[in-house]
């Protein structure tokens, strides 16, 4: 599903981002990224959906060479990936319906086909009941499975999340967890970046471990031991 | 398609709405710009209709002696009409000179009993000669130093119409030229303003643009709002234009008639035939000005 050969990230002038990453996620896996601040995590899942392009290396998505993808197949790209983020990334100004249907309108799917997914998604990330909410009336936990949902609406095969329980306590960070995990259990391959100790203990999946850019560590059912 | 068409145009309204007053200065400039074309296209129509009018009255008056014979009459007029340069000869004889002096002296008896004292008619046949344009003049004045007939003729009469012409002529260059630069002053600070709310637009969607590339929005969905944006602000300048002028042209038209007499200075007539390509070429200048500075926007401040 995800493979690196040999990849590298070098931001000017000479700042190393990931060098010579090399790994392969298979279909289905859910798979945690971790490190301390600083070691490339962030620039790992930038390179997964498109956001940098690798200095040197290969990478591929499903089959797909996205090394050197053009502009205008990132959107393409990213209809395939849901991608989920620490600080949400949510429209304040639209309800959590609004928020969710937003990526189905601007990939130009019929009116139609949007009310019949929204509300699936909401029913999975559990906010049918807060569908007219603003995100300002949301919990941090809330408003995060909102951007989960908002990942889902294109039925993505791979789910990235970066940091996704770094703004929540542990309670909401165990909810959000729960709910990677289920997903997963539907069939989405999963890349969790995060340095949440508890979080990767706690669901004994494949670890991988970055130090300076590099991978130091790739166990199955592995522990966060940084 | 529809589908997306339909989304693009509802966020251009969207920014349109957002950016209320600063879309309200942008039209205002494009407005400007075109009020000052439209003022440059009344002085052309003005100032060709002057032109055309003093053209129309050049023409030169040949007064031949009382004993010119018909024959170097016809002579003359064939010649003339022979000129490339002549728009019509007109032939006054002898006793239509005489019939058309009393008629304008009848109430004056001391010149009708002048008159009487000669006994004979005193008037020789004329010529009226029209030319086409006032270049022509001089070419007609030279042609009536012919030998056949040079004789004959007791004097040429003729107003000095070139300067009258070169006069508006220089007159509407000059405003012209103003008008020009005026507008072209106002085109750039146009093409600065649409860059600026363009900038504007794409400052306040930053959080929106962001997701929108997020969640696998296409370029093209992206930008098209701002390029729709601007597009809908030509239409509405233009719209406004065209509003304004006609009503402008039409009360123009009857205090012209000051200068113009009995005839219109053709203004309503002018924008009546051809408001179409006016407009509609206004409009697409406009259109094409707003998007190459709505693009040199976007390639400066939406990383796409």
């Amino acid at each position: 599903m995800i493979r690196f050969k040999n990849v590298s990230k070098i931001y000017p002038p000479n700042v190393v981002g990931v060098e010579g990453v090399s790994l392969h996620v298979k279909p289905g896996e859910f798979v945690s990224i971790v490190g301390k601040s600083g070691t490339g995590k962030s620039t790992l899942a930038k390179l997964l959906f498109a956001e940098e392009r690798p200095s040197r290396g290969k990478i591929e998505i499903g089959g797909w060479d996205i090394t050197h993808i053009s502009d205008r197949d990132i959107s393409l790209l990213r209809r395939q990936i849901g991608v989920v983020f620490q600080d949400f990334k949510l429209l304040p100004k639209k309800t959590v319906y609004e928020n969710v249907a937003f990526a189905l309108q601007v990939a130009g799917e019929r009116p139609r086909r949007i009310r019949e997914v929204v509300p699936k998604v909401l029913e999975i990330v559990n906010l049918s009941n807060k569908s007219d909410r603003y995100p300002k009336q949301l919990s941090g936990g809330e408003q995060q499975r909102v951007a989960i949902g908002r990942a889902l609406v294109h039925s993505p095969k791979i789910l990235i999340a970066d940091e996704p329980t770094g703004n929540l306590d542990t309670l909401n960070s165990r909810e959000i967890m729960d709910l990677l995990t289920k997903i997963n259990e539907f069939g989405t391959t999963v890349a969790l970046v995060t340095h949440d100790r508890d979080m990767v203990n706690r669901i004994k999946r494949r670890v991988i471990t970055l130090e300076e850019g590099k991978i130091v560590s790739d166990v199955e059912e592995g522990r966060y031991k940084l | 398609m529809f589908v997306s068409s339909y989304r693009v145009s509802k966020f251009a309204f969207q920014n349109f709405w957002r950016n209320f007053w600063l879309s309200i200065i942008t039209v205002s400039m494009l407005l400007l710009t075109l009020i000052t074309i439209n003022i440059l296209l009344v002085m052309n129509v003005v100032t060709d209709r002057a032109i055309s009018l003093v053209e129309d009255r050049v023409e030169v008056s040949v007064y031949f002696y009382n004993y010119t014979e018909d024959t170097t009459l016809s002579s003359a007029v064939a010649y003339l009409r022979g000129l490339s340069q002549v728009r019509n000869v007109e032939t006054v004889s002898a006793q239509e000179a005489y019939e058309q002096f009393v008629v304008r002296h009848g109430d004056d008896e001391q010149i009708m009993s002048s008159l009487e004292e000669l006994g004979e008619n005193p008037f020789g046949p004329s010529l009226i000669v029209k030319a086409h344009t006032v270049e022509d003049f001089e070419v007609i004045i030279n042609a009536l130093d012919n030998p056949q007939f040079r004789d004959a003729i007791r004097e040429k009469d003729f107003s000095d119409y070139q300067s009258i012409v070169e006069r508006i002529r220089a007159t509407s260059d000059r405003v012209r030229t103003f008008g020009v630069a005026l507008a072209v002053v106002f085109l750039l600070i146009a093409i600065l303003i649409v860059f600026n709310t363009v900038r504007m637009g794409i400052f306040i969607h930053r959080e929106e643009i962001a997701i929108m590339r997020l969640v696998g929005a296409s370029n093209w969905f992206i930008k098209a709002p701002f390029l729709l944006e601007m597009i809908f602000l030509s239409l509405i300048a233009v719209g406004i234009t065209m509003v304004m002028v006609y009503p402008v042209v039409a009360f123009l038209e009857p205090q012209m008639s000051v200068y113009f007499g009995a005839e219109s200075s053709g203004l309503v007539a002018y924008f009546t035939e051809n408001g179409l390509l006016i407009f509609g070429g206004e409009f697409l200048a406009l259109v094409l000005v707003t998007l190459f500075s709505t693009g040199l926007a976007m390639r400066k401040y939406l990383k796409v």
